[in-house]
Parts: structure tokens; C-alpha cells; sequence
């Protein structure tokens, strides 16, 4: 019985615990990245996990954002594209309406890093 | 006598309850093998293939088949056939493509389909396609007049020798068919307004591949994260980060993402207009 629970529990245990090594950055704080969020109003444009306030519907949504393959549909998802980006949006690609807010390279890596919590 | 059957009852709900449970150990465990290198059991081979011929047959039963024995439209089939369906299916004396090699169910010999189907199941099929099957419905690519071509083509099949098909192949390639998608509007990109089908929308999601890349409310299966998610798309400000949210600007961004933003990964999939129409019609309506 007891051994058949545990067969049962085995999938939930692995799930949680290390995240899948391409969305990993090296020294990068999610929990002040949140605090970032919040600071640069990201939420007036998108509806972000854990960031109380009026969900906002001018972007998309970034819930489950870990397991989006593109970035504003033109990056692959990866940490260093994720930083790139977040620091300048308009210079990869011109048609974009999301401004540069003048995220700072620590910044933007704590941003990435919150925003990789999001599964 | 009242005991007797309550107690029947019980062994049956017994029996109900270990049986869900033995047939639900028996998928998680993964022990059916899957694998399309390897063939059904028969049992299960025989029931899928029964399943199929009935569902075909019931539905195509109302259908009207038109005139097939007619020259033009069995050439103006050959055409269609050399560009969708030779690769899988092969002709009289030509092997199909390698891709075809390893797919179960197999693609059959369309010459035994011909001789053994009613035009009108075999019409059924290749519009709607097969679940769970390689064989794709052709409903948004080939309009009505072309997939009634095909059926003739096929139907005409039997009658034709390695030999004449061959020499049928050498007189009619070079107006291979354009390989595109959303050939069905006939009257594609007319001027008139085409107001769009909320459910013909949903449908098409689904047909497009759309279903493949974003996760969208109310269409099966939607549940990918290439692309955003596409709940709230309705009130959401900007199409894709770059256009303002209108439906003229929703329609051309389904049809030509690349003409409006070339760096996005999203393809041009050859949506027609009304297509476009009616999948933003379905858009229109996810406003949470």
C-alpha cells in the first residue's frame, strides 16, 4: 500500500525542485526581480503572477512564461535574450510598442530570473 | 430474494469499479505499445478499422455524388492527385515516397479503395481526412469543384494500367497544382464584405495548426506555449506586441505575419480571407 503511494507520488516529487538548466541565471535574484516588476509598472501592459493590481490587458499575458518557446514573438527564449529584451526592446525589433524603460543589466537579469519562476 | 439481488448489485459495482481501475493502471503503466513501427494486435486492428468504415459510412450516406465520368475532371484530378496525394498514397506502377514508409495505419493502395468504396465515403475521407491517421483533411485546401476531381481521379484509378498512368503523369505534370492552403474560398479576396462564422472560426484554428503554438480557449488540444496565449485576445491592446487591435489588423496579421513584422517566428500558413474572417470572428469572442 504504502509502496503504491509512494509510485504514485513519484512524478509530483521530481516536478518540483531544480528548474530545467536554459532558464537558469547565474547570481540573478527573482525575488527582487519581482520587486523590479512592480517598481517599473511592467503590470500596465501585462498581466504578470504574483504582482497585485489590475490585470492589464495591453501585452500578453505572462503567466507560464518559463514554458513560452519566443519572446515578444521574434527571440527564442533563452536567459541571455530574455535580459536583451527586457534592456531594450525597440533595438531588436522596431515595430514593437514595448518601450525601453532603461532597465539596468542587474535589473533586467533579476526580472529574468522572476520571470523564469513562472510555470 | 431482495438480499440476493443487493448483493448481485454490489458484485457488479465491484466488478465496474476494479475493472476502471485495471483498465486505468493499464494506460498510465504504458503497457498498449504505440509505436508505429510495429503493427496493432489484430483484435485491435479489426475494431479501429471496423470503427472507421462505420463512422465513414453513416456520415457520407446523405451525400449527393455528382457526374465523375467525365474526361476533363478526371484529368484536372490526376493534377491534384500527382501534388497531394501521390507522396503517400503511390499511383498504378509508382511507389510512394519514403515518408511513407513507416506509417500505421498504412496509406492504402487507392485502386483497391476505388474498387471497393462508394465515391461518396470516398469523398467523406478526403475532405474531412481520418483521426489519429496521416491521412489530413483537405477541406481548407481544395475547394468542392477540386476534391469531387480527385474522387473522379481516384474512381478512374482501376481502369488504368501502369503503362496509360505513366503516360497520363508525363501529360499533365508541368500544371502541377499550387500547394497551397485556403484554396477553398473559390471567391477568395472578392470585394464584397465577408462577415466572419464563430464557429467556422474555432474550426479552422484548429485545422490551420494555430492550436500548435498558442493555447486558445474552447479549441482542443490548444495548449502549447510557442507563442502567447491567446485568452483576453479579444480586449488585448496590441496584436502581437506591433499592431493595434482591429479586425482588419487581426485579419492581416493571421494572413501575412511577415509582410507586418519580419522577425516574427509566427509563419504565413496561407489562411484565405474568409478563413481569416471567421478565425477572428472565434478571437473576438475570448475577452478573459
Amino acid at each position: 500500500m504504502r509502496a503504491g503511494v509512494v509510485t504514485l507520488a513519484m512524478p509530483l516529487l521530481t516536478a518540483c525542485g531544480e528548474q530545467p538548466p536554459q532558464t537558469q541565471i547565474a547570481g540573478a535574484d527573482a525575488e527582487r526581480g519581482r520587486e523590479v516588476i512592480q517598481a517599473y509598472g511592467c503590470i500596465a501592459c501585462h498581466t504578470v503572477p504574483g504582482i497585485p493590481g489590475p490585470a492589464s490587458n495591453v501585452g500578453p499575458p505572462l503567466a507560464a512564461f518559463a514554458k513560452r518557446a519566443y519572446i515578444g514573438g521574434v527571440l527564442p527564449n533563452t536567459p541571455d535574450d530574455l535580459v536583451r529584451w527586457l534592456r531594450n526592446p525597440p533595438a531588436v525589433d522596431s515595430r514593437t510598442a514595448m518601450p525601453n524603460v532603461g532597465l539596468s543589466e542587474a535589473d533586467a537579469r533579476d526580472v529574468a530570473a522572476y520571470l523564469y519562476t513562472l510555470h | 430474494m431482495r438480499d440476493g439481488l443487493g448483493k448481485i448489485a454490489m458484485v457488479l459495482a465491484g466488478v465496474a469499479v476494479a475493472g476502471a481501475g485495471a483498465g486505468a493502471a493499464f494506460v498510465y503503466a504504458g503497457i498498449y505499445n504505440i509505436a508505429a513501427s510495429e503493427q496493432h494486435t489484430a483484435p485491435v486492428y479489426w475494431l479501429l478499422d471496423y470503427a472507421m468504415r462505420r463512422s465513414v459510412k453513416s456520415r457520407a450516406a446523405a451525400i449527393e455524388v455528382p457526374e465523375l465520368q467525365d474526361a476533363q475532371r478526371i484529368r484536372a484530378g490526376a493534377v491534384h492527385y500527382q501534388t497531394h496525394c501521390l507522396q503517400c498514397h503511390g499511383a498504378p506502377g509508382v511507389a510512394p515516397e519514403p515518408e511513407a514508409i513507416g506509417m500505421t495505419p498504412a496509406p492504402v493502395n487507392l485502386v483497391s479503395t476505388a474498387r471497393e468504396w462508394p465515391a461518396s465515403e470516398i469523398y467523406w475521407v478526403v475532405r474531412h481526412g481520418i483521426k489519429m491517421s496521416g491521412m489530413p483533411a483537405w477541406n481548407y485546401k481544395l475547394s468542392e469543384k477540386e476534391l469531387w476531381d480527385v474522387v473522379a481521379f481516384i474512381k478512374a484509378l482501376p481502369a488504368l494500367s501502369p503503362a496509360e498512368y505513366a503516360a497520363l503523369d508525363k501529360s499533365t505534370s508541368g500544371s502541377a497544382a499550387r500547394r497551397t492552403v485556403g484554396a477553398r474560398a473559390e471567391a477568395a479576396d472578392s470585394a464584397e464584405t465577408m462577415s466572419g462564422d464563430v464557429e467556422a472560426g474555432k474550426r479552422a484554428l484548429d485545422q490551420y495548426l494555430c492550436a500548435t503554438c498558442h493555447r486558445i480557449p474552447g479549441v482542443v488540444g490548444a495548449n502549447r506555449h510557442v507563442g502567447p496565449p491567446l485568452n483576453g485576445i479579444a480586449t488585448r491592446g496590441y496584436i502581437a506586441g506591433v499592431l493595434s487591435n482591429t479586425p482588419e489588423n487581426m485579419v492581416r496579421w493571421i494572413r501575412y505575419p511577415q509582410q507586418v513584422d519580419p522577425l516574427s517566428a509566427m509563419p504565413n500558413l496561407g489562411v484565405s480571407e474568409q478563413d481569416a474572417r471567421d478565425i477572428a470572428a472565434y478571437l473576438s469572442t475570448l475577452d478573459e
